[in-house]
């Protein structure tokens, strides 16, 4: 805490009289010097505490001695004023704005920006300070961990995870959020902007905030809002380095079968004749290495057999792990510059900046990014403000060598005990599709080495990914009188992606596809289909998007009352196209390229089943059309009570949709009202308390369902030469959108003297129209399943976030808290089926009462004690009548219920600890109540697919074991239905609740009042580490939660060195 | 209602005018993506061969043509093919990746067609194209419900055929309409209907042996009948058939050196289907009966021509005709002959039925290896007929239906499998002649199970 000792300006002017005096005092802010109101000025002496004006005036007595008082006010940095004399010029206090605490914040919609003091929606703002405290290349991968109420749901999902706001809405449509970027949903690829331009994101969490965006708010929306300049600014100069070193994923967390188990699984396999079927094919396909030793070593005997025994030996020892540990992987390395100018005249503003990155992945990937961005503000009249922006990204990212799981053998998997070279570090070749010696029969000599060598194929593929991004808006703002103004904003995206992909001749790719269509003739002459030489694949993508908006504004306040509104209405298109070619006989140096037939088959030289020259990929162009209106107004009276009301319609070009039918009204409403401003509150405690209460509907669309039957034109049909079609969507007559209900109940506060603040809310939510599988009876010929507008679901949640300064001396210890509580269950689905198999594979439950996703898993009685087989229940009955334990005879009610799939409680803690320019910050994650299944030993992919599991060295051997182990014994055949009892059923489900470290920065400023000779206003130094690891998990299996799934690996850790600068 | 139109009108008229803003909201969301609605539109469907290849291959996997070792059984992917193997009592099926949906499926796809049709006036202008669409939908429509039904009926027999459980029959593309088993007699009622409705509507020389055509029309209608054991129809069937196609090949122009010697799309294939071949009648997993390939004379170039030779002196069919691993599942003109073959042997007529059956096996044989057979009685000719058309049409799927119609006539055929040392048998007219419809499929629809 700061201590301000103020001398009366008059200090020789002491009055003689010692009576008691007035002082009067106004506080204002340090920088921009506007009055604060209602500033808690706590006199020290007696223990009272005043309040300042609305004009940030106060006056006390002095009664002669020296008055310490404390002052604080949200959002700033609390002062110690000492007065020691009176004074007859008002005494001026300035509060420093505290850059850390929350401010009195401006929030953003994407229509409109509005104080969040006079909102009646729920908000979360996300500062460019928090938005700072992690480094990534992507701006949305910091939100997890700081943002109230987000997850990112890595279970139900893509791996890299889905961001979720309050939970789920829907069942099977969209569940993304809508992206905004300042005033317009942004269709890009996320990654194309650069973090350093962002200035802050708003999270619209409730109807009332989310609703103006109408039939996509259904799933919460973000709001990216980037950095502007800003009228009369001095030039300002903002340099910003970030290097990121990652260290190498733990390929070791990967449950991989070992290379001893894997062997005797083969020697086993082997004797029962498995590979037979292989072995005497006449196409003399590829065998393993360990399948070639085991023939050798039947036909040889004595010494030799031996020394097969011990090559075998050698292999148990291989783990292929090691392999890409040694040639594949690295550690990371991030780079990022970035560099801000904006200043400011009286009629105009401006913004220019510029961010380049370059990443090397930890598989040697190079991926660069450059962007620019001008932002340009002029002000030629008081009524006319013109904003033009445009930004540009081009980013480019190339293959780097292969990750662990894309490099296959025969038979599409990988054996454990594989290496990448020989005893001398050649270059060994992996078996892949037929013997050597066959191919060189069947060639007659003719063809290319048809060998595949790990270690060098991926330098004969090289694979780029081009993005050019634009990103242009225009808009016009016209003042006219009574605080009424016009808008009047266009916004052109446009995202092109090339795709190359060029595997040159010396690539497996090329040689094998060149071998497959090489034709011997009868005099031993090759005749090759497809032309020497590589080939190039060239993908080419487009996508614009178009925005159009109008918008009327009123902005009025008179006497006690103030208005502000919006209407309008906007226009959106976006297309996307692709297009490509592939070119055979490629040459990269000469740019050459063969001729190929597409209109014929050929048959292949291994089994001479025919088969077209694969051609180039089919041209596609999708548009997606809305045209939308839109209002929203909030009235506030005296300050203290607002009412706010929104609605939107949206009408789309989707399918099948009458007009009348595609016009979709959703609207909110909302209250709000702070207590803390009435005469009768009286709590100084409490400083600030404000109560909000919502209600409204958001949509959610999903495009790709369709009210009539529609067909999808594919290519010519090679028989024929007419185009062929086949069914894309079917009939689908009753088709609404979805729609999300939702009340909002918040209460903002803040309280001891403004050093804790924060807010709780209370929320309830109600699906309505959702999209549902139905089982179907495929005897209608149109498949399985089929969505229809089946389901309702009902969630309701908690948020509460915090923020403290629990310590506030030279040592400041700060608190952020986020706890959300979430759940949600199906209230109505109208769906007959309850075939148990739908619950446990689709992920996605119907189940009345239960969540959205929940676990479910067939009972499980334990392993047979006599022959370890899995065991089920049956009527309460332990059973091995697997037909009837997994077949479609069992019903939801026959399977055990754990829970949620997603968490249903979750959040983060971050706590500072700074001292003078110094700060610590430590930020934890967990996730509660929710559980998830393990994968373990598959014994039908073990045999077919050579995919094994670790827990196979647990599996039971012996009679007894069954009582410390729930894996099933080795059989072979093992058959299917055994497989899915155990791989669905109770032993594999874990509870996913663990907390994490998500990570840590230490930071150092230096500033110029500290260092006089610093040649800048600032530097800021950090040193991040993150994704710090579990800290602590529910399941014994040592599993990341997060991170479940075949392949997949926990981030691995990385350190990051920052250094931010502004002169 | 009012004030909403009135709201949109007035937005739009100040914006494009109000047509404007019904047509920008109007544009396809996909160029690719159409409402079916127009000829060439139908005519896109029904070329698309993916759906239409495969025939039902379960027959074929459960016949006598091959067998499989213990290794290759056990070496089996999935539990399926192992059980469709042994003949299964209970849960044949595990998946909705089966011959019943294929078969719905198409009839789907079918009645689409038909339905859209309706909608198009048939003019002097469009008719011939009308007329080619609804002969296409019909006759596919026909054929897998006769396909589907040698898997998922017994055996037609005229005396049983009105109460036994024939297949559900599905004429209109609504999949709310509930799912119902037909008698067999309806069900052949309905096929045939649907198979002669086509024939006029059908060309003769199809643009590709993957359309159908009259010919294809008269053979299918040649095996209708010949599995309702009505042979006089099948006579005349074939006979039609063979006024328009009646070409073989003479092996004796094959070069048995090559792979597959039997070429795709020959002279003989009327029109073309696939069995799919699955991992038990791949290449080197399901082996030819050794019954059956001793049933070969020396002489007898199909003994070459069909046959591949394992190195454990086993041996494999290598005739695949549909240009990959998976097997012929069409028509073709060698069935058709010994359809009427068969037809006029029943009949008495030995000397025309003589003549087919000469005719085969002089392009079969050896150059001047053959004696033409002649000086039989009616049922020495009735035999050697059957004898003939088991080596002949083997590996088509044809077999599963002959053993059925030919048990049903006291043939008295048991197939046997030895696996594990362990012996199944299939006895004549067994009750898992009649496979099971999937189960999900009985969940869900409530339709009832075949008996067991």
């Amino acid at each position: 805490m700061k201590h301000l000792f103020i001398l009366s300006l008059l200090l020789s002017w002491m009055p003689a009289a010692l009576g008691q005096t007035r002082i009067n005092g106004t506080i204002l802010s340090f920088h921009d010097k506007i009055p604060l109101k209602k500033v808690s000025i706590k006199i020290k002496n007696n223990k009272t505490t005043l309040f300042s004006d609305d004009k940030g005036n106060f006056s006390l007595m002095y009664t002669g001695k020296p008055i310490n008082l404390e002052i604080s006010y949200i959002g700033y940095e609390s002062q110690e004023v000492t007065v020691i004399s009176p004074s007859t010029t008002p005494l001026i206090i300035l509060l420093k704005e505290d850059i850390f605490n929350l401010k009195e914040v401006m929030i953003s919609t994407g229509y409109q920006q509005l104080p969040k003091e006079r909102a009646t929606g729920s908000f979360t703002l996300i500062d460019q300070n928090t938005l700072r405290e992690q480094v990534s290349t992507n701006i949305l991968d910091r939100l997890e961990g700081v943002a109230n109420s987000v997850v990112a749901d890595r279970n139900t999902s893509a791996a890299n995870g889905r961001l979720m706001i309050r939970g789920l809405s829907t069942i099977q449509g969209p569940k993304e959020p809508l992206i905004i970027l300042d005033n317009f949903p942004y269709e890009g690829n996320t990654e194309n902007i650069n973090p350093n331009d962002v200035a802050s994101i708003t999270i619209l969490k409730d109807a009332a905030a989310a609703s103006i965006w109408g039939a996509r708010a259904g799933n919460g929306v973000i709001v990216i809002t980037t950095k502007k300049g800003k009228l009369n600014q001095k030039l300002s100069v903002d340099f910003n380095i970030n290097q990121t070193l990652t260290d190498k994923p733990d390929l070791f967390y990967i449950p991989q079968i070992s290379s001893s188990d894997f062997i005797d699984v083969e020697t086993m396999l082997y004797n029962k004749g498995y590979y037979k079927n292989d072995i005497n094919s006449p196409l003399q396909p590829a065998l393993s290495p360990v399948v070639e030793l085991l023939i050798k070593q039947a036909a040889a005997s004595g010494l030799e057999k031996e020394k097969i025994g011990d090559q075998l030996n050698a292999l148990k020892r291989i783990d292929v792990r090691d392999e890409f540990n040694k040639y594949f992987y690295r550690q990371s390395l991030n780079q990022q510059y970035a560099v801000n100018l904006n200043g400011g005249s009286e009629i105009m503003s401006w913004l220019v900046s510029s961010g380049y990155d370059r990443n090397i992945s930890n598989l040697n990937a190079p991926y660069d990014r450059l962007s620019l961005r001008v932002e340009n503000m002029i002000k030629p009249t008081k009524q006319l403000e013109l904003n033009i922006g445009i930004t540009y990204t081009n980013s480019k990212s190339e293959n780097g060598r292969p990750e662990y799981g894309s490099i296959t053998g025969h038979k599409n998997s990988l054996a454990p005990y594989t290496r990448f070279t020989d005893d001398n570090g050649n270059p060994l070749a992996l078996p892949k599709l037929i013997k050597p010696a066959h191919a060189l029969n069947i060639g007659k000599g003719k063809l290319l080495d048809w060998q595949y060598y790990p270690l060098e194929d991926y330098k004969h593929n090289t694979t780029s990914n081009i993005q050019n991004s634009l990103l242009a808006n225009i808009g016009l703002r016209y003042k006219l009188p009574f605080g009424i103004s016009t808008d009047i904003r266009y916004q052109y995206q446009r995202q092109q992606t090339t795709d190359n992909t060029v595997n040159d001749q010396e690539s497996y790719r090329s040689r094998n596809l060149v071998n497959t269509y090489t034709q011997i003739s009868k005099t031993g002459e090759a005749i090759y289909k497809i032309p020497m030489g590589g080939i190039l694949e060239y993908r080419n993508q487009l996508m614009q998007a178009h925005n159009l908006r109008g918008q009327l504004n009123v902005d009025k306040s008179w006497n006690d009352h103030s208005v502000s509104a919006i209407a309008g209405a906007e226009f959106r298109e976006t297309n996307q196209g692709s297009n490509g070619l592939t070119l055979y006989g490629y040459n990269h140096d000469l740019l050459s390229s063969g001729l190929v037939d597409y209109t014929q088959e050929y048959p292949s030289i291994i089994n001479g089943s025919k088969q077209f020259i694969p051609p180039g990929p089919p041209v596609r162009y999708g548009l997606t059309r809305f045209v939308s209106l839109f209002s929203n107004a909030a009235y506030t009276y005296k300050n203290k009570y607002t009412f706010s009301i929104s609605g939107r319609r949206d009408a789309s070009n989707l399918f099948g949709l009458n007009t009348n039918d595609k016009w979709n009204p959703l609207w909110s409403s909302g209250l709000s009202w702070e207590i803390s401003k009435e005469p009768f509150y009286k709590s100084s405690f409490l400083s600030y308390l404000k109560l909000r209460l919502t209600y409204g509907f958001s949509g959610n669309v999903d495009p790709s369902k369709s009210a009539v039957t529609t067909i999808l034109y594919q290519a010519l049909s090679p028989y024929t030469l007419t185009p062929y079609a086949r069914f894309n969507k079917f009939a689908n007559p009753e088709l609404k959108w979805e729609t999300n209900r939702m009340i909002n109940l918040g209460i903002d506060f803040s309280f001891a003297a403004n050093r804790v603040n924060g807010s709780i809310e209370y929320y309830q939510k109600k699906g309505g129209n959702l999209f549902g599988t139905e089982l179907l009876d495929y005897t209608s010929g149109i498949g399985s399943t089929i969505m229809k507008n089946v389901a309702s679901t009902k969630g309701h949640g908690v948020d509460l976030e915090l923020n403290s300064l629990n310590i506030n001396q030279d040592f400041k210890w700060r608190t952020n808290l986020n706890i959300s509580f979430n759940q949600d269950r199906i209230t109505e689905y109208y769906l007959s089926n309850r075939e148990a198999s739908v619950f446990l594979t689709k992920g996605v439950s119907g189940l009345k009462g239960k969540p959205t996703y929940a676990v479910f898993a067939y009972k499980w009685a334990g392993l047979d004690p006599q022959t370890g087989e899995p065991r089920g229940y049956l009527n309460n009955e332990i059973s091995k009548n697997y037909n009837l334990l997994v077949g479609s005879g069992v019903k939801i009610e026959d399977l055990k219920y754990y829970g949620s799939a997603i968490p249903t409680l979750f959040g983060s803690i971050g706590n500072t600890f700074s001292y003078k320019n110094l700060s610590l910050t430590f930020r934890m994650m967990y996730k509660f109540g929710y559980y998830f299944r393990r994968n373990s030993i598959n014994y039908s992919s073990l045999y077919s697919q050579g995919m094994g599991h670790a827990d196979f060295s647990k599996r039971w051997k012996q009679p007894g074991d069954e009582n410390t182990t729930n894996v099933p014994a080795y059989m072979y055949p093992f058959s299917g239905q055994m497989q899915t009892l155990y791989s669905f059923g109770e032993s594999l489900v874990e509870r996913g609740d663990h907390i994490r470290l998500h990570y840590v920065q230490l930071s150092y400023q230096l500033n110029k009042e500290n260092f006089r000779r610093l040649p800048m206003k600032t530097i800021h130094l950090s040193f991040n580490i993150n994704n710090m690891g579990i800290l602590w998990s529910a399941n014994k299996e040592k599993i990341d939660p997060d991170f479940i799934g075949e392949k997949s690996i926990p981030n691995p850790r990385s350190y990051s060195f920052g250094l931010r600068t502004n002169f | 209602m009012v004030s909403r139109k009135i709201y949109l009108a007035l937005f739009c008229g100040l914006v494009f005018g109000s047509a404007g803003c019904q047509k920008f909201l109007d544009a396809k969301p996909e160029k690719t993506l159409t409402i079916p609605s127009t000829l060439a539109d139908f005519q896109a469907l029904l070329d698309n061969y993916p759906i239409f290849a495969p025939d039902p291959h379960e027959g074929e996997h459960s016949d006598d043509d091959h067998y499989l070792n213990n290794d290759d059984w056990e070496s089996l992917y999935s539990d399926y093919e192992r059980k469709i193997y042994t003949w299964e009592k209970e849960y044949q099926f595990d998946s909705e990746a089966n011959s019943w949906s294929n078969t719905y499926r198409t009839i789907y796809f079918c009645n689409t067609v038909l339905e859209g049709l309706q909608k198009i006036n048939r003019n002097p202008k469009n008719s011939a194209e009308w007329d080619h669409l609804k002969g296409q939908a019909l006759y596919y429509r026909g054929k897998r419900l006769l396909q589907a039904s040698f898997i998922w009926t017994p055996a037609y027999d005229k005396g049983t055929a009105n109460s036994d459980l024939g297949l559900p029959l599905r004429f209109s593309a609504d999949f709310n309409i509930k799912s119902k088993r037909a008698s067999v007699e309806e069900t052949y009622l309905q096929l045939l209907n649907d198979l002669k409705s086509s024939i006029q509507l059908l060309p003769i020389n199809p643009v590709s042996k993957v359309r159908p055509s009259k010919p294809a029309c008269y053979a299918l209608l040649s095996r209708a009948y010949l599995s309702m054991r009505d042979y006089v129809n099948a006579g005349l069937y074939a006979d039609s058939c063979l006024q328009l196609n009646h070409e073989l090949i003479d092996y004796n122009d094959l070069d048995g050196t090559e792979i597959n010697p039997l070429k795709r799309f020959n002279t003989e294939v009327i029109a073309e289907n696939e069995i799919g071949e699955g991992q038990a009648l791949n290449f080197t997993r399901g082996r030819v009966s050794p019954d059956l390939y001793n049933m070969y004379d020396q002489d007898d170039l199909r003994k070459e021509m069909l046959f591949s030779n394992n190195p454990d002196g086993t041996h494999g069919f290598r005739a695949r005709l549909v240009g990959t691993t998976g097997l012929f599942g069409g028509t073709a003109t060698n069935e058709v002959y010994l359809n009427r073959a068969e037809s006029y042997a029943r009949a008495g007529k030995t000397t025309l039925a003589l003549n087919d059956l000469n005719k085969l096996l002089l392009k079969r044989w050896r150059k001047n290896k053959f004696n033409p057979i002649s000086g039989l009685d009616a049922k020495e000719v009735l035999d050697l007929i059957l004898k003939e058309r088991r080596k002949e049409l083997l590996f088509r799927g044809i077999r599963w239906v002959d053993l059925k119609r030919l048990n049903k006539e006291g043939r008295n055929i048991v197939l046997t499998r030895n696996l594990n040392n362990k012996i199944y048998r299939l006895e004549p007219n067994d009750l898992r002649y009649t496979l099971l419809i999937p189960q999900d499929v009985i969940t869900r629809s409530g339709m009832q199970q075949n008996p067991r």
